[in-house]
């Protein structure tokens, strides 16, 4: 098998980035506008052939395999090669069925989002960014190494600060501050955890370390060490140090995910980025931390997650609640969306929680689903702000009798996150309450559990209903433009937003009414994974 | 070991580098002398040529020969000193007749030498552009005659300091090394002093001095109750009285002198009031140079005096000095960053950056000594100890990268105008894109953000510090040991202060990027920046190294690898 991994989804577009940038940026303001068509045209050819060769692993491999027969830390398409042999740094790429949708999504995402904001400003240094981050991103998802890992994990930082500071809005010199001081935060301790945990392995059992410090940061047999060591009541590198090292490892994952009360850099971010970073932002860079729990604190230490599963699961139900209350207070669309995403991040903060395989497969289709439906209502927000120069809600009302497309647009991306059956996120939803009923039954657990999610359900509906009827419908016979647009046409989007929000609209429903085709390898992979890590802890499975 | 005594047979292959500096040093002061200068021979009416005063020759006149001569001769003395790189057993000593060790050629006095040499070579080299030159030909007035002389001080001072600096890689004997120590530090204050156009510059030189000569003078009399104590100034024969006596209280007390005269070099607190002033006043590439080589040669002091004066294997005396680095280096970073979070002056923001770096070199150190003074960490064959040496040498060399590199990118400002105020960087990104992002790579490099080299020697230095506080507990918990954090080392912590630092420090990095790409510039300065090909290849330059050394920093750690194992083969 070639290497379809490092070079044309990780290192090129990383590459030609900079490439365009260092071009771009040593050129004339006259360059610079001439430069944007054909820039723009590079990158989305660029993410459309990433597109391409994830979609063909889809058919040549990940659609078809039997999931079932493929073992718990096993990667395909791995590839290791060398590079900094005295720490026994590899670069070590592979996928499996938690990384694969995360990498296809984020090559789906790209083009989707250089479409969607097609005729963003400086458009010769924006696209080039975008496709950094996606690079970046991608790297996160099949790094196979912690040093490899933690660098993309930095590394989105860089362009997504970028196209905060210089697209955002008003406040994006906090925001953008705020955003990339938070997360750094986090992960620094993240990071120290991680070379606590590095120098913690026992140096005779590794294949791939360094020839200075005796140790490796293969992620693969990191995993191997922990689940041989976890039989039983045995605890790997026992009890004490494995509850510290959990805590500081899920620091850096809550933060990005993020959950409440770690959230408050979210909101700033999201309603101060410009469209496409907001669509990359919710889309994808959310994720990482949900893809980090599975990949290193759940993986390595399922004894401490045994441990602080009930804090999970608070924190899950707090940001659940907590984000759907806080929706029903704003009055800026954006705002209201930002919070959102927190409360779906509960949803897969609980699915974690639950401890069924149920619950994690739902969590990852969660963060397939979102990842789907989120850069929908970004792109939503985003248009009205462009078109309307307006976010508040209630500015305007009666949009359906001008603008049909946006209201179409945003009702149905609006009905796909609040759950609507049929589209994607109900699935992952159904599934994730469905795992709970389990964990209550199975387990033991009080009923009351249950109320949180119940009551978030009609506040979902509460408040993206409202936020509808306010701007949507009401407003009389020709409906009430903002107050800045009176006796101006007010037009409708533009071309290649409605495009973007068709091919966003047509995977919802896709994924809605055949889940299978991602949900399947997610499940058995799930399976796979709960019997690989939990036959050994004491509670057993589902 | 080889050993050659002065001016013995392979004297001169062992001392290249240096006597490349002397040879510079002396064409430094006669290059440009040379005339058409007439000797009258006395006695007679003739007069014979004789090349000294008098009109310069067209050559010898341009005010730029000094640089580039001083330029030429620290990239050769680069060079070479990077082809006779040492290992740790290829080694020479230079000793008197009764055979006492002066000075050591070895890995880690190469490797050192390197970074001064480095560090050096791109300040002259981006000087060129910032020493003002007022014309060139016979038509000068008196004024610009001499505004140009002072071209050949500037870069005879760098080559002493140089010089200076290398003695005290090399020396082996704590009164050569405070020869060494005394001649760069005449150097660097003259060099702060130098920048005379504003007023700040002078008085920053007066602080510099007044506080660097107090230091001096500090550990100068901690060296004389040294000598007292073991009669002698040899570090061998320092580390052996200090095993049979380093108990007692007169030697305690000197080190701790000594230490002061250091700890004011590498800025670490609380000997750390004038460094700010000093940056902000000197000269950028002369700042840079203080932050780079200067705090480099502090810390081949701090080494010296800890690791192989005092460090005797468990010796119960020594935890008293761990401690107090341990505590000294938690306030010096948090000092440094928290200073650095509300200055405005992106010069003394530097500087009080360079201060957090010297409380993470203290860290660093504090984590050799752990493994050298606890008995319970010793078992690890010096491997941690080595890895966490390695980490501070690489850290001290991709230092020149970045902290010089932004350095030089203020020296371009202040050419335009002046770089005293956050606001003189602001629309640099549409003045000058390069030196924009330049500058921002740079910035986030000292924060730590990967891929940089700044990233690497970080982590380098975390992952040094946690390998020694984690020690045998690995085995112990492997062995099905239940161990938590308390039972490991207490320099774990210094590891967490480390990280919550580099977070707290990312504000003011970010800062100087959100006012280069986001603020407009200041009123009358938004035109093209003063041109310089010299400062921008050195800007450049230090890029590359940014990067480069970030991505692939393979090669350079075997190299540090060498010089630690180098300065442990003569400490064992």
């Amino acid at each position: 098998m070639n290497d379809w991994i490092s070079i044309p989804l990780v290192a090129f577009p990383l590459i030609a980035s900079m490439v365009l940038l260092a071009f771009v940026a040593n050129g004339t303001e006259r360059m610079r506008q001439r430069l944007v068509g054909p820039i723009r045209m590079a990158c989305l050819v660029f993410s459309l052939i990433m597109l391409v060769i994830t979609t063909g692993m889809f058919f040549q491999f990940f659609g078809s395999v039997s999931w079932m027969n493929i073992a718990f830390n096993d990667y395909e398409y791995q590839f290791t090669y060398s590079w900094i042999e005295s720490l026994g740094i590899h670069w070590a790429v592979g996928l499996d069925a938690l990384s694969f949708p995360m990498v296809w999504l984020t090559t789906f995402l790209l083009p989707v989002t250089i479409i969607a904001t097609w005729n963003e400003k400086s458009g010769a240094t924006y696209f080039p960014l975008l496709l950094m981050m996606g690079g970046a991103l991608i790297g996160v998802f099949v790094s196979l190494d912690l040093f490899m890992f933690y660098v993309f994990w930095e590394l989105t930082l860089i362009p997504m600060f970028f196209l905060i500071l210089k697209w955002g809005g008003k406040d994006r010199k906090y925001a953008s501050q705020k955003f990339f001081i938070y997360t750094f935060t986090a992960s620094v301790i993240m990071l120290l955890g991680l070379i606590t945990l590095y120098f913690l392995q026992d140096p005779n059992t590794l294949n791939y370390s360094g020839t200075m410090t005796g140790r490796s940061f293969s992620i693969p047999e990191l995993i191997d060490n922990a689940s041989d060591n976890n039989l039983g009541d045995n605890w790997y590198l026992g009890a004490k140090m494995q509850k510290i090292l959990f805590v500081m490892l899920m620091i850096g994952f809550l933060v990005k995910l993020p959950a409440v009360p770690f959230h408050t850099w979210l909101p700033d971010a999201h309603v101060q980025a410009p469209t496409g970073g907001s669509m990359l932002l919710a889309g994808v860079m959310l994720k990482m931390g949900a893809y980090g729990m599975f990949r290193l604190p759940i993986s390595l230490f399922p004894h401490a997650l045994y441990h602080f599963q009930l804090a999970l699961m608070i924190i899950g139900m707090v940001s659940l609640v907590w984000g759907a209350i806080v929706c029903l207070g704003q009055t800026n669309l954006k705002k209201m969306v930002a919070y959102s995403s927190v409360s779906h991040m509960g949803v897969i903060l609980i699915g974690i929680a639950t401890m069924q395989p149920m619950g994690w497969a739902a969590a990852l289709f969660m963060m397939f689903a979102h990842g789907i439906i989120s850069p929908m209502l970004f792109a939503v927000c985003g248009a009205f702000k462009h078109h309307y120069h307006s976010m508040e809600i209630g500015a305007m009302r009666g949009m359906a009798r001008h603008s049909p497309w946006l209201a179409t647009s945003m009702m149905f991306g609006w009905m796909a996150s609040l759950g609507l059956p049929l589209l994607a996120g109900f699935v992952a939803e159904i599934m994730m309450l469905i795992a709970l009923w389990h964990m209550i039954s199975i387990d033991g657990w009080s009923i009351w559990w249950m109320v949180g999610p119940a009551l978030v359900l009609a506040l979902t509906a509460a408040y993206y209903l409202w936020s509808m009827q306010r701007t949507i419908f009401e407003g009389g016979e020709h409906g009430q433009p903002p107050a800045n647009m009176v006796g101006k046409p007010i037009p409708d989007i533009s071309d290649s937003e409605k495009f973007a929000m068709l091919i966003l609209a047509f995977f919802t429903i896709l994924f809605g009414i055949m889940p299978w085709i991602g949900l399947d390898m997610m499940d058995d992979w799930t399976k796979q994974f709960f019997e690989g890590l939990i036959k050994f802890v004491g509670k057993g499975g589902a | 070991m080889k050993q050659i005594e002065p001016f013995a047979e392979g004297f001169i292959a062992a001392l290249c580098p240096e006597l490349i500096l002397f040879a510079g040093l002396i064409a430094l002061i006669i290059l440009p002398n040379l005339g058409k200068g007439t000797f009258r021979i006395p006695g007679t009416q003739k007069r014979v040529m004789w090349l000294l005063g008098g009109d310069r020759f067209r050559v010898t006149s341009n005010p730029k020969l000094p640089a580039w001569i001083a330029t030429v001769t620290l990239f050769a003395a680069f060079i070479q000193t990077m082809l006779s790189f040492q290992d740790g057993v290829d080694r020479t000593a230079i000793v008197t007749e009764s055979g006492k060790q002066l000075m050591l050629v070895n890995g880690f006095s190469r490797v050192f030498e390197l970074i001064f040499f480095g560090a050096l070579t791109l300040a002259a080299f981006a000087s060129m552009n910032r020493l003002e030159v007022r014309g060139v030909g016979p038509n000068l007035s008196n004024d610009d005659l001499y505004n140009n002389r002072r071209q050949a001080d500037f870069y005879i001072l760098m080559l002493t300091c140089g010089l200076g600096m290398s003695v005290v890689a090399l020396a082996q004997d704590l009164f050569v090394l405070f020869i060494g120590l005394e001649l760069a530090s005449f150097s660097t204050y003259v060099l702060v002093a130098f920048y005379k156009e504003t007023k700040v510059g002078t008085e920053a030189g007066m602080k510099y001095f007044i506080v660097g000569s107090v230091a001096s003078g500090v550990g100068l009399y901690g060296l004389s109750m040294l000598y007292l104590w073991a009669g002698s100034l040899q570090f061998d024969a320092l580390a052996d009285q200090f095993v049979i006596s380093g108990a007692e209280p007169l030697p305690l007390i000197a080190m701790g002198f000594v230490l002061v005269g250091f700890g004011f070099k590498v800025s670490a607190a609380p000997f750390h009031f004038a460094a700010p002033d000093a940056y902000a006043g000197a000269s950028s590439p002369v700042a840079g140079i203080l932050a780079t080589a200067s705090k480099a040669m502090g810390v081949i002091g701090l080494l010296r005096m800890l690791l192989i004066v005092a460090a005797p294997e468990a010796s119960e005396d020594g935890t008293v000095w761990l401690t107090l680095l341990g505590i000294l280096s938690i306030i010096t970073m948090t000092w440094g960053n928290i200073a650095a979070l509300g200055s405005t002056n992106p010069k003394r923001m530097l500087a009080y950056s360079s201060v957090a770096h010297a409380g993470y070199m203290l860290a660093a150190i504090t984590a050799i000594g752990a493994w050298n003074w606890d008995e319970s960490l010793a078992g690890d064959g010096g491997e941690a100890a080595i890895a966490v040496l390695t980490a501070l040498i690489f850290h001290l060399i991709v230092l020149v990268a970045f902290k010089l590199g932004a350095f030089l990118v203020l020296s371009i400002l202040e050419s335009d105008g002046d770089a005293s105020r956050l606001s003189s960087l602001g629309g640099l990104a549409k003045r000058e894109p390069f030196l924009a992002v330049a500058m921002f790579i740079f910035m986030i490099s000292l924060a730590g953000v990967p891929p940089l080299a700044g990233f690497v020697s970080k982590l380098l230095v975390i992952m040094g510090i946690v390998k020694v506080a984690v020690g045998e507990i690995g085995a112990e918990i492997v062995a099905g040991g239940e161990l938590g954090l308390a039972d490991v080392h207490w320099v774990w912590w210094l590891a967490l202060a480390m990280v919550i630092n580099s977070a707290i420090s990312m504000y003011y990095y970010l800062r100087i990027g959100v006012v280069m790409f986001f603020d407009e510039a200041e009123a009358g300065r938004e035109g093209p920046l003063p041109s310089g090909w010299q400062v921008r290849f050195a800007v450049f330059a230090c890029l590359m190294a940014t990067l480069f050394l970030g991505v692939a920093s393979d090669k350079l750690l075997q190299i540090c690898e060498v010089a630690a194992q180098s300065l442990n083969y003569d400490w064992k």
